[in-house]
């Protein structure tokens, strides 16, 4: 039992830092604060103004069945096929519920494709990529149609086109298919999409065009297991650092999305993004006063700061110290808990870096958090508290309680969080080992008793976890209770007392 | 085992005797079943007959040692054979669940825990079809099944309240998820119609009820770890429901009981735990419920009575409200000074009225109420929630809040005052609301040390709480008498000390009170009083303000323990010790009293010790009587012995094993006292003390160790010449005792004594056997606290029998023996000692090896004498700490560190603390210098050139320093 307080001190700094390894499953919703992963495009009113489907009355619409559909699309007829695709389109373009499936069912999606390919026929090839890219929205099931019915190469192809909302809407369907994760990231990168695609980024590009793009290259960033090809990112990093200085919010917060997926991996991954030296842009991001903006760019800097003590250091001199107070304050909870997690892997470097914080002024905000914040904040802040514990010296410890954080610290052994609980009974056993070298153990009992800790570390000798029953108890007997025994038996008697003998052996120390 | 007739008959016969009270007719049977227990086919005639036996006794006997047989048996562990053949499982899992469901309650139960122990371990992977199964069951409309299941669902389901997340453990609620969660929404839906529609129908809604808890329940479990997406979706549904059944209420389900609770206590109590989930964990998600619980939960606790089954639903109600009236965003709700006056008066107050439950504890179970009152162990109550309530709206309005109970103080006490032996419960409440209201942090150790600026506890005290305890009548309004005294205790650092000191006489006074709980009350207060500390650390309350109570004090206090049912009240019992220490030499004169008393307890309790706590105090008053006697007149050492030694010959012939290791302390005092050699009386002992039997509780090491050390002292030239033959037991004890890592400094301690009391001649065919023992632990299991010890016994090794002799012996085990020990033992770990007699005893060592060791000089050893001495300045460098001061006074024997068991080390009994190079050595440093330059005299300038050419300039400067102080030059 007593390894347990040599738990932390054993663990490496890298084992104290923790990446954003969620679990692979989750119960939660998927939250929507995350960057949209596939979008359908439902803007009716847009079609007005595009001056393919000009010719037509928009409020003349005929209606065809489905087998009509299917009919009109496999005969020779490109008024009908036209007219197919445009009432496909529109049935997948409708506000609610979309019947993918049954489109997919015809077995049309092939046919759509081959219409991309028809370059003298730029309104079927616009209409036949809208109605592929809301299907390519779906589910992967939708994806996987749209991409085995071999639209990847003809969308890359329509990069290329000499009709402006063509290429937009190929864009628009292949950031859809590289959304749906690392598989067909890659194939669309086996493709080479890239050049296409970032062909089209220039200053003459309309904005709306290059949010698509940027959205569109950030999906190409995105996903782990594997993560995307190394020379792809490296194309794609001197593109995304200048749309990071573009002034529209939109192509902003997608890059920084980007960054957000670059830096969400191992440390190498890390360092290409460092090396780029964007660090300090990212972080005077974390400053906006624009949402959208401010969580990818606190998510991209929070994941450097889980890599290596000099990366870390990196951020630091970027000065993500500075902007942490405001957002441990921030009005959502998710931001304070990024900001935290942030924190907390900063705190899990060296003794030199917890400084930092220290010199920062960080510490009241993070007795903020752990007082007053939402519980998944303090769930952060406890690690930020356990970290600092276990890798900072006597001396930044005893800053740490002076800043006031063991109460509203053991107030969180009641939480309903049973890891929470189990952290905290372990930054617990850290401040004893660092009380036990001031000599002032006694003081440190006095103190978690006046605060109500005792009582709350009894009440957890109770707990169904036996982790976190064994870790109560053994703090209570170590420190509160006196110590215990472990009796390691040996040697035999001999006439009634004990024998004295021994044998000798060769000693080597 | 086939599944045939006979076999059934053969079991039933033998599940029969396994009833029998006759243990040689039920040991046989209950071994028969176990021998069998491994057949194939076994769990299922078990099943078989818990389902179809004639006699009822039988099946559920079947179901009991099926149950048990699936604990033992289903799981399986790596390595070791599956104990259940792979068909039975199959078939079991195929049929339980059917048969649980169709069996009667008391079987149902059993096998539903089998089941749940079955499903711990084959769940989900193993059992696929275990949920699809159980929630077809919610369709079949009998609830006497859907009630079945539910227990096994929650069963198999509340482990996700304290597992640590985990991908397995997410996977498993995942599926869980799919298949449960609307089935049971819509289970909870239709429970909740058919409520409405069997509103007068009893029987039918304690059953649908049931199923509600249980749905509940799960809620809880499947809720538990994180918000699921289901269950956000359908917040609406869950949560609007749980309100209404918040507020619901229907006169067939009340209860006529007044202790248990009934099922809607049950099902809201439930609900409240619900809704403090949701606050706390996903607040974002629940903020739009939020006020609506809070109204309902605050109206709950308005309406609800004063009954003992209301408890936990009123203690869950409350602990709500308290943690949400902490979160900074939903202060608003309590803002209004209309509602926090009412829920001031309507939740508060009525909660912390003392009611007739607690008047009993207080007059029949009075250790329990003391319990619960003194040491807080009151976590479930009322009182405790509404105090836990109160400091929650202090933290943003303690002013309104203050300002409110003031008006509700006054008004009780008003009424209190009117007619006090009808209206004493209303100052009872007044007290508890001013305690509640006042402390903000308290330790046992120092009573309240945060309190309310805005509550004026001295006026109060002298108002309020002395007049009931001037009153001539000591047994009247005993409850009134506790809360005074308890006030008193509480508030001792905020009550100004003339007013303590008032209050001394009136405790005395109440020590002679029948109540138990108001004599407990006013030992206790007493004791902490006397161990208050004062300006430079002295004792607050001194010996010269005690002296005109000495007498009556000490007769107040053994007449306590007179008093029905506290002739072990181990408060008294403590407060004796806490006198004793306070008043040291003014109890000299009633000694022969006291010490007569103290043995005739120790005889009585020494029949059967059942109270660890008051035998140690008790032990300790011994101790005491006999330090502060025998520190004026050492000569009474022999009367000490006279009245103890029968009592204790008594214990130790009657294997007394809670009191052997008080014994041996006890001894070692007495022993110590004497002044000559050691006495024959003692030395008859000697041998028993060696006995493994003692040796094996590790309770008697530290004092038999203890008083082995002080024969050693004492007697060491006795035992050398009258019982030598026992020397090879003694090392025995030590071997025994070096090869624990738990007990090796023991070992040390004993090994200590022997090199330092024994005369050489007596142990010198053991010295190099003792060695190799040490190396042997050295090698094979070292750990930092035996390097310690270690490298303090050869210092003292050193010491006494001289630095050569130490590099003789260690080279004679095996050549180079003592380099080895230097570079990789001293130089390295020196630092680590600790202690100043400890680093004393080192740096004598040391200095001794770098400058009495001919070796050192001219052998190949010489390259370690300029790291040795780097090591030994390093040494004396180091920050001095771990002093600790000798203020015994204050020790409280909780914090009493080190030793084993807690109780078994007497404060009073202590060692002084000895330093055996204390008269030849006074300043290491400058006995350092004076060593080298004896040195330098024999060997002119060796020593100069290794020091200006190897020493770091840091050390040098230091040595230097101790020159200079020593007013030495080397030469």
């Amino acid at each position: 039992q007593h390894m347990m307080k040599f738990k932390n001190k054993g663990k490496d700094a890298t084992a104290l830092r923790r990446q954003r390894v969620e679990l692979s499953i989750q119960l939660r919703k998927v939250k929507k604060d995350e960057q949209i992963l596939k979008r359908r495009n439902i803007s009716v009113h847009s079609e007005e103004e595009n001056p393919s489907v000009g010719q037509n009355r928009p409020n003349e619409i005929i209606q065809l069945s489905l087998e009509e559909i299917v009919e009109a699309l496999n005969g020779n007829n490109t008024k009908l096929q036209l007219l197919a695709v445009q009432t496909a389109r529109r049935i997948l373009s409708r506000h609610k519920d979309p019947p993918i499936n049954q489109i997919i069912e015809l077995g049309i999606i092939p046919r759509m494709v081959e219409f991309l390919g028809h370059a003298d026929n730029a309104p079927l090839q616009f209409e036949a990529a809208w109605a592929l890219t809301n299907v390519a929205s779906g589910t992967s099931e939708h994806t996987r149609a749209v991409v085995e019915g071999g639209a990847i190469p003809a969308f890359i192809s329509l990069l290329s086109s000499p009709h402006m909302h063509i290429r937009e809407q190929s864009v628009w369907a292949l950031g859809n298919i590289a959304g749906d994760g690392p598989l067909y990231r890659d194939a669309l990168i086996a493709c080479d999409v890239i050049p296409p695609l970032l062909a089209l980024v220039s200053p003459a590009t309309p904005v709306g065009f290059l949010r698509n793009v940027t959205w569109t290259l950030s999906n190409l960033c995105r996903s782990k297991n594997p993560c995307p090809p190394l020379d792809a990112v490296q194309k794609i990093l001197p593109v995304l650092i200048c749309l990071l200085q573009h002034e529209d919010k939109d192509i902003v917060s997608d890059s920084c999305w980007a960054f957000s997926y670059l830096t969400d991996g191992c440390n190498d991954r890390i360092q290409v993004v460092v090396d780029t030296g964007i660090l300090p842009r990212l972080v005077e991001l974390m400053h906006s006063p624009e949402l959208t903006v401010m969580t990818p760019a606190l998510r991209a800097v929070g994941n450097v700061v889980t890599g290596t003590e000099q990366q870390t250091q990196a951020a630091i001199d970027a000065g993500v110290l500075a902007v942490l107070p405001r957002l441990l304050r921030h009005t959502k909870p998710v931001i304070q808990k990024e900001a935290a997690w942030a924190l907390s892997n900063i705190a899990a470097g060296p003794c030199q870096q917890i400084q930092q914080i220290i010199t920062c002024g960080l510490l009241p905000f993070v007795v903020e958090v752990l007082d007053k914040g939402d519980l998944k904040a303090q769930k952060e802040a406890v690690w930020v508290v356990a970290n600092f514990t276990t890798g900072g010296t006597v001396d930044q410890v005893v800053e740490l309680i002076r800043a006031g954080v063991l109460k509203p610290l053991l107030n969180l052994l009641s939480a309903k969080d049973n890891k929470t609980i189990l952290i905290i009974l372990e930054t617990i056993s850290n401040l004893f080992l660092a009380a036990e070298k001031l000599g002032q153990t006694e003081k440190l009992c006095l103190l978690l008793e006046k605060l109500d800790g005792l009582e709350k570390i009894e009440v957890l000798q109770n707990h169904e976890n036996n982790m976190i029953y064994r870790t109560a108890l053994s703090i209570l007997e170590k420190y509160f209770f006196g110590e215990e025994n472990t009796d390691l038996d040996p040697q035999t008697d001999q006439d009634g007392l004990y024998g004295f003998s021994v044998e000798k052996q060769d000693f080597n120390f | 085992m086939e599944l045939s007739d006979a076999n059934l008959q053969t079991l039933t016969e033998y599940l029969k005797k396994t009833l029998d009270p006759d243990p040689a007719i039920r040991r046989p049977a209950e071994k028969f079943l176990e021998s069998v227990e491994g057949s194939q086919n076994y769990p299922l005639l078990l099943l078989t007959l818990l389902e179809k036996s004639q006699e009822n006794v039988i099946k559920v006997c079947a179901s009991v040692t099926f149950k048990n047989y699936i604990k033992r048996n289903w799981r399986i562990v790596e390595d070791e054979p599956n104990k259940i053949c792979e068909s039975d499982r199959i078939a079991i899992k195929a049929n339980i669940v059917p048969l649980m469901l169709s069996s009667p309650e008391q079987i149902q139960k059993q096998l539903s825990d089998a089941i749940s122990i079955i499903g711990r371990e084959d769940f989900p992977q193993k059992w696929p079809d275990l949920l699809t199964e159980m929630v077809n069951r919610f369709q079949s409309g009998d609830f006497h099944v859907i009630n079945g299941v539910l227990r096994t669902a929650h069963s198999l389901f509340k482990r996700y309240r304290h597992e640590f997340k985990s991908n397995e453990l997410w996977t498993e609620i995942k599926l869980v998820l799919d298949a449960f969660a609307l089935p049971l929404t819509n289970l909870f839906k239709a429970t909740i119609e058919l409520c409405s529609t069997h509103a007068n129908d009893a029987s039918a809604l304690k059953v649908l009820f049931s199923s509600l808890i249980l749905i509940a329940k799960l809620f809880y479990s499947l809720n538990f770890q994180d918000l699921p997406e289901f269950f956000e979706d359908n917040m609406e549904t869950w949560m609007t429901n749980f309100h209404s059944l918040l507020t619901l209420d229907n006169k067939l389900l009340q209860t006529d009981d007044e202790e248990e609770a009934g099922l809607l206590e049950l099902l809201k109590s439930q609900i409240c735990d619900n809704a403090a989930l949701y606050a706390q964990k996903y607040d974002e998600e629940f903020q739009p419920y939020l006020p609506r619980f809070v109204t309902a939960i605050w109206n709950l606790l308005v309406t609800t009575g004063q009954e003992v089954k209301y408890d936990l639903l009123v203690s869950n109600a409350i602990q709500f409200l308290a943690s949400v009236c902490e979160r900074p965003h939903y202060k608003h709700l309590f803002e209004d000074q209309n509602t926090l006056t009412s829920i001031c008066e309507k939740v508060i107050v009525p909660n912390m009225e003392f009611r007739a439950a607690d008047e009993e504890a207080f007059e029949d179970n009075s250790e329990e109420y003391i319990r619960r009152d003194l040491e807080g162990s009151d976590i479930d109550t009322r009182r405790r929630a509404a105090c836990d309530l109160v400091r929650g709206l202090c933290k943003f309005f303690e002013g309104p809040v203050t300002g409110i109970f003031s008006g509700y103080v006054n008004s009780m006490l008003q009424e209190y005052a009117k007619n006090p032996s009808v209206n004493w419960k209303h100052k009872d409440a007044a007290i508890y609301l001013v305690t509640s209201l006042a402390s903000k942090a308290q330790t046992q150790k120092h009573g309240i040390t945060q309190a309310n600026e805005l509550v004026n506890l001295t006026e109060f005290f002298v108002n309020h709480i002395q007049p009931d305890l001037k009153s001539a009548t000591v047994n009247e309004f005993p409850v009134l008498k506790a809360d005074g005294i308890k006030y008193i205790m509480i508030f001792r650092n905020q009550v100004p000390k003339e007013q303590l000191l008032v209050s001394i006489p009136l405790l005395i006074n109440h020590l002679q009170a029948e109540s138990i709980v108001v004599h407990t009350y006013a030992a206790h207060a007493l004791e902490r009083l006397f161990t208050m500390r004062g300006t430079n650390n002295a004792t607050f309350i001194t010996a010269a303000e005690m002296a005109p109570f000495v007498e009556v004090l000490l007769t107040n206090l053994f007449k306590a323990l007179t008093l029905p049912g506290s002739s072990e009240n181990e408060y008294i019992m403590k407060a004796i010790m806490r006198s004793f220490s306070l008043l040291q030499e003014s109890i000299i004169p009633y000694i022969p009293s006291v010490i007569t008393q103290l043995t005739q307890k120790l005889l009585a309790v020494s029949k059967n010790p059942s109270k660890p706590h008051f035998n140690h105090y008790m032990f300790e008053s011994i101790c005491l009587s006999i330090r502060i006697t025998c520190k004026a007149n050492p000569e009474a050492v022999g009367s000490f012995e006279e009245a103890l030694f029968l009592v204790f010959t008594e214990i130790l012939q009657n294997d007394v094993q809670e009191f052997i290791p008080y014994v041996f302390q006890v001894m070692s005092l007495l022993l110590e006292m004497h002044k000559n050699e050691i006495p024959s009386s003692y030395m008859a002992l000697f041998p028993h003390l060696l006995q493994p039997v003692l040796w094996e509780r590790t309770g008697n090491i530290p004092p038999l160790v203890r008083l082995l050390q002080a024969f050693l002292e004492r007697g060491a030239s006795t035992i050398a010449s009258a019982a030598a033959d026992k020397i090879p037991g003694l090392l025995g004890v030590f071997q025994k005792l070096i090869a624990s890592k738990a007990n090796d400094h023991q070992g040390f301690y004993l090994l200590n004594s022997i090199i330092e009391h024994m005369p050489p001649e007596s142990v010198d065919q053991y010295r190099k056997q003792i060695f190799i023992l040490l190396f042997q632990r050295l090698q094979n299991s070292k750990t930092t606290k035996f390097i310690k010890s270690f490298l303090v016994f050869i210092n003292l090794y050193c010491v006494r029998y001289g630095a050569l002799a130490l590099q003789e012996i260690f080279d004679s085990i095996q050549p180079k023996m003592f380099g080895m020990v230097l570079e990789k033992i001293i130089i390295p770990e020196i630092q680590k000692v600790s202690g100043q007699v400890e680093k004393k005893i080192c740096a004598v060592g040391i200095t001794k090896i770098l400058t009495e060791c001919p070796p050192m000089m001219d052998t190949e050893y010489t390259k370690l004498w300029i790291p040795l001495l780097q090591a030994l300045i390093g040494l004396f460098e180091l920050p001095e700490d771990d002093t600790i001061p000798d203020e015994e006074h204050f020790i409280d024997i909780e914090d009493t560190p080190g030793y084993q068991t807690a109780f078994s080390q007497l404060a009073f009994a202590g060692k002084k603390e000895h330093d055996p190079v204390g008269q030849m050595v006074n300043n290491p440093r400058i006995h350092l210098a004076q060593s080298l330059h004896k040195l330098s005299t024999a060997c002119p300038g060796r020593v100069r050139s290794m020091l200006s050419t190897s020493l770091n300039a840091e050390a040098l400067q230091y040595l230097q320093g101790y020159l200079q102080a020593a007013s030495v030059t080397l030469l």
